[in-house]
């Protein structure tokens, strides 16, 4: 269904509940997805598909809500959703639940953002993306015939559509392209695994590495590191300092302190208190910023919220000062911050909860660093950097974390954990790769451990935050390495020490 | 007319009369589940909050696999058309074409076989999803009431029932009903309690579901004594889940161990290679009556049946799917969902409450922060676990804070490895002798 079609079908679906005294919000969607898998050499899967439906979420007139879907996306289907996601409403109502109006207070919003991308969804016909595919994947099983290769390739288009009882009508475009190298090797019956990919709005993803090998380079890289891993000792558990990579980076960003500061979180968040995020709180040191908020042409580019709002850029954390949160309409007053639409949703059958778009941890006092064309050149010269900045801490290990493997706050304690692909010492100019371990702390502490950047920033370090049970695009980064100093509530794991 | 209809006489149609050669199929297969769901929520001790309203879902979707005359395939999501264009589907299998890829081990189609007796309905969720859905909001008013009066809680009750279509041009057409059931609690965002199978929870699971998880948060409220080089580790039966799902799971995938990706080689198989303790079997079972992980037949029209993936700690099969199956050279086996369905057994296991007055010094783990980012072949994991449950001569003391670190092939490899059985769930308490330091 095109874009036009689907604002037609959200005017006439929002016309149905006219009569009714309190508040709509209806959310179209259509998602169309292609994607295909490859390994060692063979197809596994190309797929296509179609998703699309209706989610109305109906207000009575005091502030209880209900919420109804269908995947059917209809306009007989629409109407019977309006009545139950009303019924459901009345029904939670003498439930007693906690009544909300803030919705109501929502400034009108009338717009329409076309489809961003260079390439539109088909414009590529899909036989020649796995095309494309095949041979950026033969290409590297050439390269690197030691490990077992899967290549994987994603592209996506939704179409949303969010109208209001006010009149609001916003409808937006999110392209999104994803291609994925996934490797296996083996040493002396070790096995370790890897995965890089490289991240966009469309086919163009394509066309760029079969031109320039960016990730095939990348890719063998990580692959002969993780070949090292599979030998490598263990060390020895506590506290270090630490270089981070830009995904380590995001992930800390995101896991240990976006989520903290979404306004649905402050009853429970370490940094809220009384229910109030704790505005002028010192979190960093001076120069430390952290900054959330949608890019063009990046993976979790939402321009608007799924109430129907502008995504506001936000800047959380201003030179080591807690300032703002990530706001949506419902709960953002509530927890003393301003909305910055900051509601998203999986999808039309889903309730937008507050979460991050792209989120980037910046310092101020920034080190140089030309990045090298392979891992452990580039290793090298940050070893070399810090050298010649006096930032190698004598006598101990300055551990350097590669890859970023994922991670998992909770916001009520402020405890944290991510983990990494392996760990290089820096320190010591044979550059010994250990074993990864899990890299954890405490939210208020680690951010006040990070001393310095080191090259300029990178943003696209992509994932899926699974917050409430949704899986959500996010993104974001940081420097190419942040440098940290030794903090006794941020430690490695490993070894018993 | 409903979606698994209209599939049905595309497909067949472009089987026997197809409109140009190019778009002729020579097999195919359709999965189309149709389904109803009511739910709701509490937040931060508010029912039905603007986060967690009720709500009712309903959904007409599935997959299509296609053999083309030439012996390629294609694969596709559907659901039923947006708009009223009577072409829609035959443009979308113009698509289907265009998408179409060599895998020649994936084009075959299982003839059928009798089906087993699976219970996998439950009729008062029906009668829930019809409208008389009293039950779910009393529920939630009731776990509000009951609530500790210091703890936030959160939590959600669904129901959901629905019809499952599985049809295959060998000549499979089976339509049957199919429910589901899933609430959860959790207090403090720090400990829970769940359930999760294809029929609605009895009141006095309920009740003792509850009261566990209440007392075991009352004694989270103290600090415990800091545990020591001699404490076992203890994961609660939510956790041995986790720790299947995470390193178990994805190892004992057919298409894993077939391309090398996996922490088994295939000769480990054939071989039938000790990596569990002699003690532990490991199998799908699919079964067992109105359980989560239970079906009468796989998407692939597979009919239900047993597998045993480890007996007496010796690999037996991966988990196969039909192309799995055919590289294997094998029959296609039981498929998990997920980690439903999955069943750990060690011989020597003993009901929780008699393993716990054998624990003299313990620690019982129930949950982990960032098990999701370990390396699965691997098995290796470094974990953090704040908020573990202490044990100290059989008694539960209080709260504590670890880190684990150690290999979970490892674990399951040891003698030392025991199980205990729970009466809530149906994975195993599992006692591991791990690294274990205070967080």
């Amino acid at each position: 269904m095109e874009q036009k079609e689907i604002q037609a079908l959200v005017r006439s679906v929002l016309a149905e509940a006219r009569n009714f005294d309190g508040y709509v919000i209806i959310r179209a969607q259509s998602r169309r997805e292609w994607s295909m898998r490859i390994s060692n050499g063979r197809f596994e899967r190309v797929s296509t598909g179609w998703d699309s439906g209706l989610g109305v979420q109906a207000f009575t007139k005091d502030g209880a809500s209900g919420f109804a879907t269908s995947d059917v996306l209809a306009e007989g289907v629409g109407r019977k959703l309006v009545d139950k996601a009303i019924q459901l409403a009345r029904r939670n109502e003498a439930m007693g639940t906690t009544l909300n109006r803030k919705i109501w207070e929502a400034p009108r919003v009338e717009a329409e953002e076309g489809n961003p991308a260079q390439k539109v969804f088909g414009e590529i016909p899909l036989v020649d993306l796995e095309t494309m595919v095949m041979s950026i994947h033969s290409s590297l099983r050439s390269a690197f015939s030691e490990g077992v290769w899967q290549t994987s390739y994603r592209q996506i288009e939704e179409e949303w559509c969010i109208g209001r009882t006010d009149g609001t009508l916003v409808s937006f475009v999110i392209p999104r392209a994803v291609l994925m190298h996934q490797g296996t090797v083996r040493v002396q019956g070790k096995a370790q695994s890897t995965m890089i990919h490289r991240s966009g709005m469309d086919a163009t993803v394509l066309f760029e590495e079969l031109a320039d090998h960016v990730l095939e380079r990348k890719a063998m890289d990580r692959a002969e590191f993780a070949r090292a891993v599979c030998i490598a000792p263990q060390l020895p558990s506590g506290h270090y300092p630490l270089i981070i990579d830009y995904g380590l980076a995001k992930g800390l960003a995101h896991e240990a302190f976006g989520h903290a500061v979404e306004s649905d979180h402050m009853n429970e968040s370490v940094l809220g208190e009384a229910g109030k995020l704790r505005k002028g709180l010192r979190v960093a040191r001076p120069g430390v910023n952290i900054i959330d908020g949608p890019l063009v042409g990046d993976w979790a580019h939402q321009p608007y919220s799924a109430n129907g709002l502008i995504r506001q850029t936000v800047t959380i954390v201003r030179d080591g000062i807690l300032e703002a949160g990530l706001g949506d309409i419902f709960s953002a007053e509530e927890a003393g911050m301003p909305v910055t639409g900051a509601g998203r949703a999986e999808s039309y059958g889903h309730i937008p909860l507050p979460r991050m778009s792209n989120i980037r941890l910046l310092v101020d006092r920034m080190l140089p660093l030309t990045p090298a064309e392979h891992l452990m050149d580039e290793v090298k010269a940050v070893r070399e950097t810090l050298l010649e900045n006096g930032e190698l801490r004598e006598g101990e290990k300055n551990l350097l974390l590669l890859g970023y493997r994922g991670g998992q706050v909770n916001p009520k304690t402020g405890d944290f954990v991510f983990q990494c692909d392996g760990i290089i010492d820096v320190s010591d100019p044979k550059l010994p790769i250990y074993q990864p371990s899990i890299f954890s702390g405490k939210i208020l502490s680690v951010l006040q451990a990070i001393r310095g950047g080191l090259g300029e920033g990178c943003y696209d370090a992509i994932g899926t935050c699974g917050k409430g049970g949704q899986s959500v695009a996010s993104s974001g980064g940081s420097h190419r390495y942040l440098l940290m100093d030794a903090d006794q509530q941020v430690s490695l794991g490993g070894e018993n020490g | 007319m409903k979606l698994v209809a209209q599939l049905e006489d595309l497909l067949y149609q472009f089987q026997q009369a197809p409109k140009t050669e190019n778009l002729r199929l020579s097999a195919w297969r359709i999965l189309v589940n149709d389904s109803e769901a009511v739910s709701v929520g509490i937040k931060d001790n508010s029912p039905g909050s603007v986060y967690t309203p009720p709500s009712y879902r309903q959904g007409e979707s599935g997959e299509v696999f296609l053999v083309w005359a030439d012996g390629t395939c294609s694969q596709a999501m559907v659901q039923l058309p947006a708009l009223n264009d009577p072409e829609y589907w035959h443009k979308e299998l113009e698509q289907w074409r265009q998408a179409s890829y060599e895998d020649p081990d994936a084009s075959h189609i299982p003839t059928p076989e009798p089906l087993p007796l699976v219970a996998v309905e439950d009729r008062a969720i029906r009668t829930i999803i019809s409208g008389d859905d009293e039950i779910l909001f009393d529920q939630a008013k009731r776990w509000l009431t009951d609530r500790p009066a210091q703890a936030k809680m959160q939590g959600s009750i669904q129901a959901a029932w629905g019809y499952r279509h599985v049809r295959t041009s060998t000549g499979l057409a089976v339509t049957y009903q199919q429910s589901q059931f899933v609430s959860w609690f959790s207090f403090d965002s720090l400990i829970g309690g769940g359930f999760a199978k294809r029929r609605l929870i009895q009141p006095e699971e309920q009740e003792a579901l509850w009261s566990l998880t209440v007392s075991r948060y009352e004694a989270m409220q103290k600090e415990a004594p800091p545990i020591g080089p001699q404490t076992k580790v203890i994961l609660a039966p939510s956790m041995t889940e986790e720790m299947l799902g995470q390193f178990i799971l994805p190892n004992f995938s057919g298409d894993k161990v077939i391309e090398g990706q996996g922490a088994f080689a295939k000769e480990n198989f054939l071989d039938h290679t000790l990596v569990f303790h002699p003690q532990f079997s490991l199998t799908i079972d699919p079964l067992r009556p109105l359980e989560l992980g239970s079906y009468l037949v796989t998407a692939e029209g597979v009919p239900a049946d047993r597998t045993v993936l480890v007996r007496d700690g010796q690999l037996q099969t991966p988990f196969l799917r039909v192309k799995d199956a055919v590289r294997w050279g094998a029959k296609p086996t039981a498929l998990p969902h997920g980690t439903a369905g999955l069943y750990l057994k060690h011989q020597a296991e003993v009901p929780w409450v008699d393993a716990l007055q054998g624990v003299e010094d313990g620690v019982l783990v129930l949950s982990v922060l960032g098990l999701h980012t370990q390396e699965a072949v691997s098995g290796s994991y470094s974990l953090s676990a704040p908020h573990c449950i202490r044990i100290l001569k059989g008694q539960i003391v209080g709260r504590t804070d670890v880190k684990l670190t150690g290999n979970f092939f490892a674990d399951m490899l040891a003698s030392t490895t025991k199980t205990a059985r729970s009466d809530f769930d149906t994975h195993p308490y599992l006692f591991i002798k791990t690294g274990v330091q205070t967080l």
